[in-house]
């Protein structure tokens, strides 16, 4: 990828309540790309601060939105103001090794968007490893599409497609919703395995958010 | 009959009692509140005198006026479920791009502002 293309690339972190992990995650990924995106989602610790010292972007949602509201908050800030070319979705709960960032910005020179897709391996819960499953099985029946790991948060998407998928949703259903985004619009996407972390096993989905997300894409299918 | 009317008179009153306290309480506008009073006392007399809509109910081929009452509070219901569910989106919408907007203004230079996606 060509330099002026590479700096164009600005790595958005959705975030609330992550003082524990922020700085971390912040330092390994402060030279991975020239445009850091903290989107602190109203937050009641001191991550925003924290997160000061590795930025000068630091957005601050006064309520809590949810992770959908602050992606798209940090997509409109990289599109709009910072006229970046692409944006990569990292978690701020350092789940995401940093050190993979380079696969993705090559992946964006033949794909539009590029989803991650975490190895079966031995940190990922079976529970969790099974909802998934279940998601990209559920995709594939109602889109004809497989996206094999679509709760994964590290992913990327050019400017010129985030018209067509800017979402609605703004809670953890967003992934899903990007992903039926994707297959309606037929966007062609790669895939980039990356390493599985967990490091707090209290965060993310759980077998209601499923539940929810298998009821949206159920909806999606008539009225996305 | 008469203790099912006598818990739906029970719960109309109660539901007066509410009205007049966010009256009180200016939740309500004058308007509203008398539209709501209208509609428990509407609901009382219908509960204590349910032959009124007797005839309603047979020309809509229904079993009786309680059935038909019935049917109707689940229309009322449905509807009003709607607006809410809709006068909530619209709110939501509405927090989420002021909030939205308040992050990008308070971190962007004026000079430097654009226009959304």
């Amino acid at each position: 990828m060509p330099n002026s293309t590479r700096k164009k690339i600005a790595i958005v972190i959705p975030g609330y309540n992550e003082a524990k992990y922020i700085s971390k995650v912040l330092s390994k990924v402060k030279h991975k790309a020239v445009y850091i995106v903290y989107v602190d989602d109203g937050s009641r610790d001191k991550s925003a601060q924290i997160a000061r010292r590795f930025t000068s972007h630091i957005l601050i949602h006064k309520t809590n939105l949810g992770k959908g509201a602050a992606l798209k908050t940090g997509c409109d800030y990289a599109f709009d103001q910072l006229k970046a070319h692409s944006v990569i979705f990292m978690d701020a709960d350092d789940q995401h090794d940093a050190e993979e960032i380079p696969r993705f910005t090559r992946a964006l020179e033949t794909y539009d968007v590029v989803f991650g897709e975490r190895r079966m391996g031995t940190s990922m819960p079976l529970l969790r490893f099974i909802g998934n499953k279940f998601a990209s099985i559920l995709l594939n029946f109602f889109f004809g599409v497989y996206i094999p790991d679509i709760p994964c948060g590290f992913k990327a998407i050019k400017k010129r497609v985030y018209p067509l998928l800017r979402w609605n949703s703004n809670g953890y259903e967003v992934e899903t919703e990007i992903a039926v985004r994707v297959a309606k619009q037929g966007i062609e996407f790669g895939l980039v395995d990356i390493e599985s972390i967990y490091r707090d096993t209290d965060k993310g989905m759980t077998f209601l958010d499923a539940l929810h997300i298998s009821r949206c894409i159920a909806t999606w299918k008539i009225a996305l | 009959m008469i203790v099912l009317q006598a818990l739906a008179v029970i719960f109309g009153v109660f539901m007066m009692y509410v009205v007049r306290i966010h009256r009180r309480k200016r939740n309500l506008e004058p308007f509203e509140y008398g539209g709501w009073l209208a509609v428990w006392i509407i609901f009382l007399f219908l509960t204590l005198f349910p032959q009124t809509v007797q005839g309603v109910a047979q020309t809509l081929q229904i079993g009786s006026a309680l059935d038909f009452l019935l049917i109707l509070a689940m229309m009322i219901l449905s509807f009003l479920t709607l607006q809410n569910r809709l006068d909530n989106r619209k709110i939501e919408k509405k927090i989420e791009d002021i909030v939205r907007e308040k992050a990008i203004n308070e971190k962007t230079p004026a000079h430097r502002r654009h226009s959304k996606l």
